[in-house]
């Protein structure tokens, strides 16, 4: 399945599918399931996802992205990390990339930005201070998320740093301010949930490789079931403070499957205080 | 409404005032609250009475009671009892709003010296639209007091207060635990006691899980709820954490929460890592939940206490609570105390050079 997932990236969800089923044992499972007859009209997008008692997508469980977008979102080599001591446990590992056509289209004075933050990044990546991480980089940081999707609502609740947002499924609200984690409005567009993300602030970053943004940034995530296990995340970025036109992201995120699977506690803040604070700390001794 | 949302969002995003409050509050936020507090609640009487005859709790896709909602557990309530009340376990109707007029924290605090008006802040957690019962204190029983420590519990206590005393400013670390955006000091809980302000938190039912995300400090409780004959059991017990671990059940209708695994770093009035928590939500009304909880811990208190709550409809929605990200206050204290020990310490050498 994962190699079907991956060759259909570009497909779209419909026409996989169709390839899908045209392998003999999964059609004649797909026949199984429809002729139960508790399929939605659409259920053939995604056959085998659960739904909820509304007929939605059921989008809840323990989700995780399985690459190395966090380190950089464009294709990269693996190369050392920035700090000595580390040695191979902070070296990068490497990446084909998650973004459609490889490169990111920043402005000029935008990549000489990005060039800055790479080389200054221990200092600038907000992810070193525990900062939340903004949206999308939540999605693909190295630790588990949960939805926690009810009939009105939908709660997306991130290991890291205990960050967290809450999906608005209702009329379209308007954002009182900017947010770290922006401002979320979702809706359903046939089998896709698809969340519009605006008012985050200037100050996170998509990776560890100094890509930024300014707070003109307006993200539409899409979240689509494909396979019971496996959800196609999208995200399109558009900010025309620092990009020449829109671009997009995609991977898959998967479920985990551990029977004890539950997130715990990263509350990083502890462990960043003395990098933030050390300096001001009272001196013992001469 | 508006205000109290516009006060909500400011708040919040002047991120270094969880870390002011804790500069003008002591640690005891809810006892000096319950002997102050403000306006009568404009839904207390109403709520007063929490459960509705006939009424029946919506459901769930799965047939539980519906919990679902943006819920606020602000309250005019003391945790203890005024000792002045002895086994006065609830008001009259009449008492109540006696007393609520009476509940003011703003003017109290406000000194010119040091402006820092309560309400005008919007940290009188009284301003908001509250639900209520008739209760005298938060601590239920006819004691109504949080039980005296045991010989154990006073010992770990007095020793952690005498570690701390004369390093409080030394580092990051020696701060409290609001002012470090770490955990909402001993209210974030479980049990989940109501902050000074922002008492909101929205609870989302899946199959099989409760989430609850308190907006102090954005963080999110995710419970798995047992539906099988095997109850998932608790992480092991090396793991610690510092809202502990919750695992929930259906008792009827209501939903109890059963949390352990808390650190040593979480004291819960004083409380050890062996705090035992289980909290009882029970929807008895349109805009009710009445919240119960017990806490155990031999290695603390004389006996087990128990409390309750009621939560009312939060005005608004839950917004981000950014504490870390723009915690200059904490950063502020640190280098102030510097800047004090280095003026003593000049002023000790220039009275040196003198003589």
């Amino acid at each position: 399945m994962p190699s079907d997932v991956r060759r259909s990236f570009p497909l779209s969800i419909r026409s996989r599918v169709r390839a899908l089923a045209q392998i003999p044992a999964l059609g004649l499972y797909l026949l199984g399931i429809q002729s139960l007859g508790a399929q939605t009209p659409t259920a053939k997008d995604a056959p085998h996802f659960a739904r909820t008692a509304d007929g939605k997508p059921d989008l809840n469980g323990i989700w995780q992205a399985l690459n190395s977008a966090n380190w950089n979102i464009e294709g990269h080599a693996a190369h050392a990390g920035p700090i000595l001591e580390l040695g191979a446990i902070g070296a990068t590992p490497a990446g084909v990339g998650v973004v459609e056509g490889g490169k990111i289209p920043y402005l000029p004075e935008a990549a000489a930005q990005r060039t800055k933050n790479f080389a200054d990044r221990l200092k600038l990546d907000p992810e070193v201070k525990c900062y939340l991480p903004g949206v999308p980089r939540a999605t693909y940081m190295p630790y588990p998320f949960q939805i926690v999707q009810s009939q009105n609502r939908i709660l997306i609740s991130y290991e890291y740093a205990g960050a967290a947002r809450l999906i608005n499924m209702g009329k379209p609200t308007k954002a009182p301010d900017n947010f770290w984690m922006g401002w979320s409005n979702g809706r359903w567009e046939g089998d896709t949930l698809v969340v519009d993300v605006t008012n985050q602030n200037d100050q996170t970053w998509f990776d560890r490789a100094g890509n930024f943004h300014s707070d003109a940034l307006h993200v539409v995530e899409r979240y689509t079931p494909i396979s019971p296990d496996a959800l196609l995340y999208e995200a399109t970025m558009e900010d025309p403070k620092t990009f020449s036109q829109p671009w997009k992201i995609s991977m898959p995120l998967y479920r985990h499957l551990e029977k004890n699977a539950q997130l715990l506690e990263f509350k990083c803040v502890e462990f960043v205080e003395e990098l933030m604070y050390g300096h001001l700390r009272k001196k013992t001794g001469p | 409404m508006k205000r109290e949302n516009a006060m909500r969002v400011t708040a919040r995003c002047l991120s270094s005032a969880a870390s002011f409050v804790i500069l003008v509050l002591p640690n005891v936020v809810l006892p000096a609250m319950g002997q102050t507090s403000a306006q009568a609640p404009s839904n207390a009487k109403a709520a007063s009475k929490p459960v509705a005859k006939n009424w029946v709790a919506p459901r769930t896709a799965d047939g539980h009671p519906d919990l679902e909602g943006t819920w606020s557990n602000a309250t005019n309530k003391p945790i203890d009892r005024p000792k002045e009340l002895g086994s006065k376990e609830f008001y009259t109707e009449q008492e109540f709003a006696e007393v609520s007029k009476t509940w003011y924290l703003g003017e109290r605090n406000a000194k010119p010296e040091a402006h820092y008006d309560f309400a005008q802040f919007g940290m009188d957690g009284m301003q908001a639209n509250f639900a209520s019962n008739l209760r005298t204190s938060i601590v239920t029983g006819p004691e109504g007091r949080i039980p005296p420590f045991t010989a154990e519990g006073q010992k770990r206590n007095s020793e952690r207060a005498a570690k701390a005393k004369g390093h409080e400013f030394d580092g990051a670390q020696n701060r409290g635990l609001m002012e470090r955006c770490l955990v909402y000091g001993q209210l974030e809980g479980p049990p989940m006691l109501p902050p000074m302000y922002n008492n909101n938190m929205e609870i989302v039912q899946a199959p099989g899980w409760v989430a609850i995300l308190n907006e102090m400090y954005h963080d999110t409780r995710l419970i798995p709820v047992d539906r099988s004959a095997s109850p998932r059991p608790h992480i092991d017990a090396g793991i610690r954490q510092w809202r502990g671990d919750s695992r929930g059940r259906w008792e009827g209708d209501t939903l109890v929460v059963e949390t352990t695994n808390f650190t040593d770093k979480t004291p819960f009035f004083g409380s050890s890592q062996n705090l035992r928590v289980t909290e009882r939500f029970t929807r008895t009304g349109p805009q009710t939940i009445v919240y119960q909880f017990t806490v155990e811990d031999p290695a603390t208190w004389t006996k087990p206490w128990s409390g309750e709550l009621v939560m009312g409809p939060a005005q608004g929605d839950i917004y981000e609570f950014a504490c870390h990200e723009g915690n200059y206050g904490l950063a502020n204290n640190l280098s102030g105390a510097r800047a004090v020990e280095k003026e003593a310490a000049e002023g000790k050498a220039e009275q040196g050079s003198k003589r």
